[in-house]
C-alpha cells in the first residue's frame, strides 16, 4: 500500500511531532532573533567604503523612439561621477540571452533602453553620484528627446498583424506560439451535452515584497574579481546571464545574497540591474549600489503574467467535464526576461485537479508596451488554475448543480493516486474531495445558506465561494524545451553541505537563498534530526555566498522547491556525515558502525553504552588523526546534490513529468457585497492545505496564510493597471493597494498530511497556493449577487466593476433554497 | 525618494515664523509634514525655504471658547483631535473624521492646520470643517483675520492663507443636543484617501420630525472640498421621510465635477455621493433623535 | 551644506551630519548606521521605517533629520536590554509573527507605541494600531497573536522603564 493511499490526517493546529525528532516541530525560527532585534542584514544594510549610488532616468512613454539624450548638464552637477545612456552601456555589455526560439531570440535586451523605449518606467540612462540625493538631482537634468509611437496595450491586439511592433528586429510581437493538445478533444466535444463558451481575464499584479530590489557591485581592478551583492533569489541561475553579458569568466564573480526581505518570485528578474551596477563598478573602479524605489519596482520590476482565455468547455449533463479547448493570450510585457517560460510552466497543472482527459490550448505569448512579466507566487499556474475553478462554477451554474458537487464529480479520486494526467504529470497523493468537504464543514455551509437567505430578505447579500488548487513544487527545467528544444536546461537539483569541525560543531550551508521561509531553521531541524543534535547546536550559514555555499545551476528560492529539493540535499548530506561519524566512532569505541547511535551530541554504542562526545570525534578526525587508520576517511565535510529522477519531455507531444510533487489546497471565502457600492467585505476565510509531511508546521502555516492573503488582495485590491495611453496608473503604494491588517480577516488553516510519494521525507512544496483566493472570491461575489444574475470574467473585482455590473439590475430571482 | 535641496528654518514663535516668511522668496510652512514631505520626496513640490513651525509651542491646544465653541490650535495633531474629550463632547464629528485619517503614525504627526492649508480635496477634515461652518484665524504681516470655512478653500491645494501668513487656529461650534452628525468615508482600504467623503450635520425640531437645518460637506468630488447646497436647501424645513432623503441624495450631486482615477470614475463618484449622502443623512438623523430623546 | 544634528537615540547621545533635506530614516541608517529601520516605499505607506520620536510612533521617511535635533528617538536596536529580548521581540519570535523580517522592526515599534498607551488591546485595536505597517509575508494573523501575547506578558511583568519615557 502506498503512503498516498493512507487516509489523510486532519490537524487543526500545527502540533509538534511526537518523539525526540526535530523534523515536524514548530520551533521558533533561528532567523527571528536577528530579525526582531534589527540585526538582519539586508542588501541596503551592506556598506562598502567609497560606494557610489545610482539614479535611473525613466521613460515617461509606453512606446517611443529615442532621438537624443543630453547628459551635459547632469554630468556637471555636484557629486556626479558619471552619466551613461543605453548607447554607452550597449558598448560595454552583451545583450541578454533570450529563451525564446526564433525569431524572438533576436530581441536585443540591455540593462538600459537602446534606440527605443517600450514601457513606462523603462530606464534610459543612469547617473552615478556620491550619494543618492545627488544622483536623483542629476537624473532630473538628463534631457531625453523622444518620438512618441502608438503603444499596444493588450495581448490580443498585440498579436494581430496590424499592431505596432515593439521589436522591429523580429518583425512580430509574438514571443512564442504553440498548441498543446492532449487526448481526443474533438471527440469530447462531439459527446458533449453542453458546450460552455467563456472569456476570462487574469489581471496584472505582483506580490510586492517589502524590501525592494537592490544590488551592490564591487570590482577589484587588482584581482579582476567582481563581488556582486544582490537580493536576487535565483542568483546562480542568473549567473550565466550576468557573466556572459559582462564578458567576465564566472570564476571572477562572487555572488553574495544577504537576508532577503521577501521575493515571491519578483526578485528573479533583477539581473539587468545586477549587470548595470557591475559594469559601472568595473568602469569607475569603486563600489556602485542600486536600491530600487517603490515607484521603480511597480513600473519596471516584475509583474505577474496577465492572461486572457477564450475557452470552450465540453460538459455532460451530470456536470462531468469532458474537454476544454481554446486560446490563451499571455501578455508578457515589453521584454521576455524570464519568458516565454510561462508559456509552458502552466502545463505543470494542465488538468488542474480534475480527471478529464482532453485539452487543446493554443498558447500565445505576446509583447506589449507594459512592464516585463516574470515569476510571481504561483507563476503561470495560478492563471490556469483560475480558469479551471471558474469553469467548474460555470458548469454548475449552467446545469443548476451545486458548485461543490461538480468539483467532486470531476476531482481525481484518492484511490487513483498517484495519478498520471494525460500530459504526463503525476499527482502524488491526497484526497481532494475530502479537503473540499472539510472546508464546507469549517464554513458550516448549511447554516451559511440559511443566513444568506435571511439576509437577502433584508437586502443584504452574503456569498460563499470555494475553490481548489494545486501547488506544484520542484519543476523539471526540461519543460522549457517544449518551447525551445535547444535550451540547455533540464531537471532540477539542489546542493547542501554539512560538515563537522574539530570541536565537534556541525555546520550547514545550502544553495537556496533565504527570503523569509526560515531556511536556516528548516536546515537545522533536518540536520539535527539526522545527527541527534538540538537545532540550536547546528550552525546554519545565513544567506548565500558563492564562495562558501554549495550550489547547482538550479539553486534558488522559487517554485515552492526548498523543502523538497533543499530537503533532499540536506538529508543526503546529513546522512552521509552520520555514516562517516559512525565509522570513526566505531573504531574508537571498538564496535561496528551499525552499533553507533548519534544522540544528544554523542556517538554511543548501543551494545556497550560507551559514548564519545562529537567533539572527540571531530578532534580525532581532524586534529589527531593518527589515532585512526590511514585508510579511514577523515573527511567530515559532505556536499550532496539531490537530483530527482526527471526525464526530458518531448517537445513534439509536449508530454512529460514537468514537476516533482503537488501540494493542494481548498479555500473558502465568505463575503458580503454592498449592492449599492460594489464593495466586498470579506467576513471569513478558511483554507485546508495538504503539503505532505511538514518539517516545521508553523512555517508551513505562515506560508499558507501569507499566500492566501496575496490572493485575497489580488482579487480585491491590487492591480497593476495601465491607462489606454500606456501610463501605469498604480504607480505608487497610494494606488497599488496592498492589504493592511484591516483588510483581511484572520485566515483559518487546517492541514491534511498525506505524505508525498515523490518528494524526500514525504514532503511537498508549499507557499504558492494563494492563487486559490482569486477564483474563491470571484465565486463568492457571484454567489452573493446571484439574485441579480451577474457574473464576472475578471480575476480583479473593484467596487466600481461590481457596482457597474449591477447597474439597472434588481434582485429578481428568488433566493435559492 | 529624495527631496530637492532646500533651506530649513525652524522657528519657535509665531512672530518669528511671520518674519522669516516675509524675508524669504519661496518659503513654505512645514507643520506636521505628512502631506508636504511626501510631495517633496516625489519632487512634486520644491520650496526654496521650509519654515518649520512645528516647534511653536502655543499653536497646539484644544480649548473651550465660551459655551458655544471650541478653538483648536493649528498644530494640534489628528491624534489629539481624535482623542479630545472636549471635542467628543461638543463637536464629535471632528474626532470621528480625524480617527479615519491614514494611520497611527501619520495621525501622530499630521496636524489639523496643515491638513486644512494643504486643502487636498480628497481629505477628511476639510469637508467636515466646511459642514461645521468652522472659522479659520489667519495671522500675517498685517495682523490677524478670520475667514469662514466657505471662503477658506479657494482652489485645488489653495486656501485663503497667503504665502507670508500662517493659520493660527480653527474655531468650531458646540453642537447642541438637537444636532445629529455623521462622517462617512468611502474607500477601498481603511485609512486611504476617500473615493468620496461625506460629512453631515442635521438639526431637528424638538419632535425629531423635521429638518431645521442640514449641512453636507463633500470630499473628493470637486477641485475643492465643497457643500451640497442644493440638497441642503431642499431639505431645510422638510419632514423626514425615506423619499425626502433619497431625493436630497439625488440633488447632492448638482454642480459636482468629480475627477476619475483607477479607484473610481467620475460617474461612480457621483453614484457614491448619492449613496453616502442618503446613508449619512439617515445616520445623522438617528443620532439627532437619540440625542434629542426622540429615538 | 550640512549641519550637525545631535539627538538622543535609544538613550545614548548621538550626533551626525545632515543636509537640510535628509530624511530621518537616511540619517539613522547611513549616518548613525542603525540599519534596523527599513525603507519599503516612497510615499509613507509601508511603515517599515517606523520609529518613536519623543515617544510617538512616526514614519521616519516623513520626518527630516534636522527636525530630530535635540529630540529622543527609539529604534528597534534599543529594545533589547542587557542581552534580554523585549517581550514584544520574544512574542514575535515565539508566535512566528514574522517571515522575512523586513517589516518586523517597524511593526514592533508600532506595537510598542500601542502597548504603552493601551496595555491590553483587543484584536480590533491591535489591527488598527498596526494598519500603517505593511507586512507582505504573514497575512498579519501571527503578528496579532504576538502582540496580544506580549501584552499579556507585559501585564504580569513590569516593563523595564524606558529611558526615553522617564528621561
Amino acid at each position: 500500500m502506498s503512503a498516498a493511499r493512507t487516509s489523510p490526517r486532519s490537524v487543526a493546529v500545527p502540533a509538534p511531532a511526537e518523539g525526540t525528532g526535530w523534523v515536524g516541530k514548530s520551533i521558533p525560527t533561528k532567523e527571528s532573533v536577528r530579525f526582531t532585534t534589527g540585526h538582519g542584514s539586508y542588501l541596503d544594510d551592506v556598506k562598502l567604503e567609497g560606494t557610489a549610488h545610482i539614479a535611473l532616468v525613466h521613460s515617461p512613454y509606453a512606446h517611443a523612439r529615442i532621438r537624443s539624450i543630453d547628459v551635459k548638464e547632469a554630468s556637471a552637477m555636484p557629486g556626479v561621477l558619471a552619466v551613461y545612456t543605453g548607447e554607452d552601456i550597449r558598448k560595454l555589455v552583451d545583450p541578454f540571452m533570450q529563451l525564446a526560439p526564433p525569431p524572438a531570440d533576436k530581441v536585443l535586451d540591455y540593462p538600459l533602453a537602446v534606440e527605443k523605449v517600450r514601457f513606462v518606467g523603462e530606464p534610459v540612462a543612469v547617473v552615478v553620484a556620491r550619494d543618492r540625493y545627488l544622483a536623483a538631482d542629476a537624473a532630473e537634468m538628463v534631457q531625453v528627446d523622444y518620438d512618441v509611437l502608438p503603444p499596444v496595450m493588450d495581448a490580443e491586439s498585440a498579436a494581430s498583424p496590424s499592431a505596432p511592433i515593439l521589436h522591429e528586429a523580429i518583425g512580430t510581437n509574438r514571443v512564442w506560439d504553440g498548441v498543446y493538445e492532449y487526448g481526443d478533444v474533438d471527440g469530447a466535444f462531439a459527446q458533449a451535452d453542453l458546450v460552455i463558451q467563456e472569456k476570462f481575464h487574469y489581471h496584472r499584479f505582483n506580490s510586492a515584497p517589502l524590501e525592494l530590489n537592490a544590488a551592490l557591485a564591487s570590482f577589484d581592478r587588482r584581482t579582476g574579481e567582481l563581488t556582486l551583492y544582490t537580493n536576487n533569489v535565483m542568483p546562480m541561475f542568473c549567473m550565466p546571464l550576468v557573466a556572459s553579458s559582462l564578458r567576465l569568466p564566472s570564476d571572477r564573480i562572487r555572488v553574495i545574497v544577504p537576508d532577503v526581505g521577501g521575493s515571491f518570485g519578483n526578485k528573479i528578474n533583477s539581473f539587468p540591474y545586477m549587470v548595470l551596477v557591475s559594469v559601472l563598478s568595473m568602469q569607475l573602479g569603486r563600489p556602485v549600489k542600486w536600491t530600487e524605489l517603490r515607484s521603480e519596482f511597480l513600473a519596471a520590476g516584475t509583474h505577474g503574467n496577465e492572461r486572457t482565455f477564450q475557452i470552450e468547455a465540453a460538459v455532460r449533463k451530470d456536470g462531468t467535464l469532458l474537454g476544454l479547448r481554446g486560446e490563451a493570450f499571455d501578455d508578457t510585457g515589453a521584454y521576455a526576461r524570464y519568458e516565454p517560460a510561462g508559456a509552458v510552466i502552466w502545463a505543470q497543472v494542465a488538468f488542474s485537479m480534475y480527471r478529464h482527459k482532453n485539452l487543446r490550448l493554443h498558447f500565445h505569448s505576446v509583447f506589449t508596451n507594459k512592464c516585463p512579466v516574470g515569476p510571481n507566487r504561483g507563476y503561470s499556474r495560478a492563471q490556469h488554475l483560475f480558469l479551471y475553478e471558474r469553469i467548474m462554477d460555470r458548469i454548475a451554474d449552467r446545469l443548476g448543480l451545486d458548485r461543490g458537487e461538480v468539483r467532486e464529480r470531476n476531482f481525481v479520486r484518492a484511490d487513483e493516486m498517484p495519478y498520471q494526467a494525460p500530459n504526463g504529470t503525476v499527482l502524488d497523493g491526497g484526497d481532494y474531495a475530502r479537503a473540499l468537504h472539510r472546508v464546507q464543514e469549517m464554513l458550516d455551509l448549511p447554516s451559511l445558506r440559511a443566513q444568506q437567505k435571511a439576509l437577502r430578505a433584508r437586502g443584504r447579500y452574503l456569498g460563499v465561494g470555494i475553490a481548489a488548487a494545486l501547488d506544484s513544487a520542484g519543476n523539471n527545467f526540461a519543460q522549457v524545451r517544449v518551447i525551445n528544444p535547444h535550451l540547455p536546461f533540464s531537471g532540477n537539483s539542489e546542493s547542501a553541505r554539512v560538515w563537522m569541525d574539530m570541536m565537534g560543531r556541525v555546520h550547514v550551508a545550502m544553495g537556496p537563498t533565504n527570503q523569509g521561509q526560515g531556511h536556516e531553521t528548516m536546515a537545522s531541524q533536518i540536520v539535527a534530526h539526522e545527527l541527534g543534535l538540538n537545532p540550536e547546536d547546528v550552525h546554519a550559514l545565513p544567506g548565500f555566498d558563492s564562495h562558501s555555499h554549495p550550489y547547482t545551476g538550479h539553486s534558488g528560492a522559487y517554485a515552492s522547491r526548498t523543502a523538497v529539493m533543499g530537503g533532499g540535499a540536506l538529508l543526503g548530506a546529513a546522512r552521509e556525515l552520520r555514516r562517516r561519524i559512525q565509522v570513526i566512532a566505531a573504531h574508537l569505541l571498538k564496535t561496528a558502525p551499525e552499533d553507533i547511535l548519534l544522540e544528544k551530541g554523542e556517538a554511543r554504542s548501543r551494545r556497550t553504552g560507551n559514548a564519545l562526545p562529537l567533539s572527540v570525534i571531530g578532534g580525532v578526525a581532524l586534529g589527531n588523526s593518527l589515532e585512526l587508520p590511514l585508510d579511514m576517511d577523515t573527511n567530515l565535510s559532505v556536499t550532496y546534490v539531490y537530483r530527482p529522477p526527471f526525464r526530458i519531455p518531448s517537445h513534439v507531444d509536449k508530454k512529460g513529468n514537468f514537476t516533482l510533487t503537488y501540494s493542494y489546497q481548498v479555500h473558502g471565502a465568505v463575503v458580503e457585497v454592498d449592492p449599492e457600492t460594489g464593495k466586498v467585505h470579506l467576513r471569513r476565510y478558511v483554507a485546508v492545505d495538504d503539503c505532505g509531511n511538514m518539517i516545521n508546521p508553523a512555517i508551513v502555516e505562515g506560508q499558507v496564510i501569507g499566500a492566501a492573503v496575496h490572493g485575497i488582495e489580488a482579487a480585491l485590491l491590487c492591480e497593476a493597471k495601465y491607462g489606454a495611453d500606456g501610463q501605469l496608473l498604480a504607480s505608487s503604494f497610494t494606488d497599488y493597494l496592498c492589504a493592511t491588517s484591516l483588510d483581511v480577516p484572520p485566515v483559518e488553516v487546517e492541514h491534511f498530511i498525506t505524505p508525498s510519494t515523490a518528494g524526500p521525507m514525504g514532503v511537498r512544496g508549499v507557499g504558492e497556493g494563494g492563487g486559490t483566493a482569486l477564483p474563491a472570491l470571484a465565486a463568492a461575489v457571484e454567489d452573493a449577487l446571484s439574485p441579480f444574475g451577474v457574473t464576472f470574467q475578471d480575476s480583479h473585482l473593484t467596487p466600481e466593476r461590481i457596482q457597474s455590473a449591477m447597474r439597472g439590475r434588481a434582485p429578481t430571482v428568488p433566493s435559492p433554497p | 525618494m529624495y527631496p530637492r535641496p532646500f533651506e530649513y528654518r525652524a522657528v519657535t514663535t509665531v512672530d518669528e515664523a511671520l518674519r522669516v516668511l516675509h524675508e524669504v522668496e519661496d518659503g513654505k510652512v512645514l507643520a506636521g509634514g505628512q502631506s508636504l514631505l511626501p510631495l517633496m520626496k516625489l519632487r512634486l513640490a520644491s520650496p526654496g525655504v521650509l519654515v518649520d513651525i512645528s516647534g511653536i509651542p502655543d499653536l497646539s491646544y484644544i480649548r473651550p471658547q465660551g459655551e458655544n465653541a471650541v478653538e483648536i490650535g493649528s498644530l494640534t495633531t489628528h491624534d489629539t483631535v481624535a482623542h479630545s474629550a472636549l471635542l467628543q463632547e461638543r463637536c464629535p464629528i471632528l474626532p470621528a473624521a480625524a480617527r479615519g485619517i491614514a494611520d497611527q503614525q501619520i495621525r501622530n504627526r499630521g496636524t489639523i492646520g496643515g491638513s486644512s492649508c494643504h486643502a487636498d480635496p480628497a481629505s477628511d477634515l476639510p469637508p467636515t470643517l466646511l459642514a461645521l461652518d468652522a472659522e479659520f484665524s489667519i495671522v500675517g504681516p498685517k495682523g490677524s483675520r478670520t475667514v469662514p470655512a466657505k471662503e477658506f478653500f479657494v482652489d485645488l491645494f489653495e486656501t485663503q492663507v497667503q504665502r507670508d501668513e500662517i493659520l493660527h487656529h480653527i474655531q468650531v461650534p458646540t453642537l447642541g443636543p438637537q444636532w445629529g452628525w455623521s462622517y462617512t468615508k468611502f474607500n477601498r482600504r481603511e485609512g486611504d484617501y476617500p473615493i468620496v467623503g461625506v460629512a453631515i450635520l442635521v438639526r431637528l425640531d424638538s419632535h425629531g420630525r423635521r429638518l431645521e437645518e442640514v449641512r453636507i460637506g463633500l470630499a473628493a468630488v470637486n477641485p475643492t472640498p465643497c457643500r451640497a447646497r442644493a440638497a441642503e436647501r431642499f431639505l431645510q424645513g422638510q419632514e423626514i421621510s425615506p423619499a425626502i432623503l433619497k431625493e436630497a441624495a439625488h440633488r447632492s450631486t448638482e454642480g459636482l465635477h468629480p475627477g476619475s482615477d483607477m479607484h473610481g470614475s467620475s460617474q461612480y463618484r457621483r453614484d457614491m455621493v448619492q449613496v453616502f449622502v442618503r446613508r449619512g443623512l439617515e445616520e445623522a438623523v438617528t443620532r439627532a433623535r437619540l440625542a434629542g430623546g426622540n429615538p | 551644506m550640512k549641519r550637525k544634528v545631535s539627538l538622543r537615540v535609544n538613550g545614548e547621545e548621538r550626533e551626525g551630519w545632515a543636509e537640510d533635506r535628509m530624511l530621518l530614516v537616511h540619517f539613522l541608517r547611513d549616518e548613525l548606521n542603525l540599519t534596523g529601520t527599513h525603507i519599503g516605499c516612497d510615499t509613507g505607506h509601508c511603515g517599515a521605517c517606523t520609529v518613536l520620536l519623543d515617544g510617538k510612533s512616526v514614519k521616519s521617511c516623513m520626518v527630516l533629520a534636522v527636525q530630530a535635533q535635540g529630540r529622543k528617538v527609539e529604534t528597534i536596536e534599543g529594545l533589547e536590554r542587557e542581552g534580554k529580548l523585549h517581550p514584544l521581540q520574544e512574542a514575535f519570535r515565539e508566535h512566528h509573527g514574522l517571515q522575512c523580517g523586513y517589516c518586523t522592526p517597524g511593526m514592533i515599534l508600532s506595537s510598542l507605541y500601542l502597548l504603552r498607551h493601551n496595555p491590553s488591546p483587543s484584536e480590533e485595536e491591535i489591527r488598527r494600531a498596526i494598519s500603517g505597517n505593511l507586512c507582505r509575508c504573514t497575512g498579519y494573523v501571527n503578528i496579532v497573536k504576538a502582540v496580544r501575547a506580549a501584552s499579556e506578558r507585559m501585564a504580569t511583568r513590569v516593563e523595564a522603564p524606558s529611558t526615553e519615557e522617564t528621561g
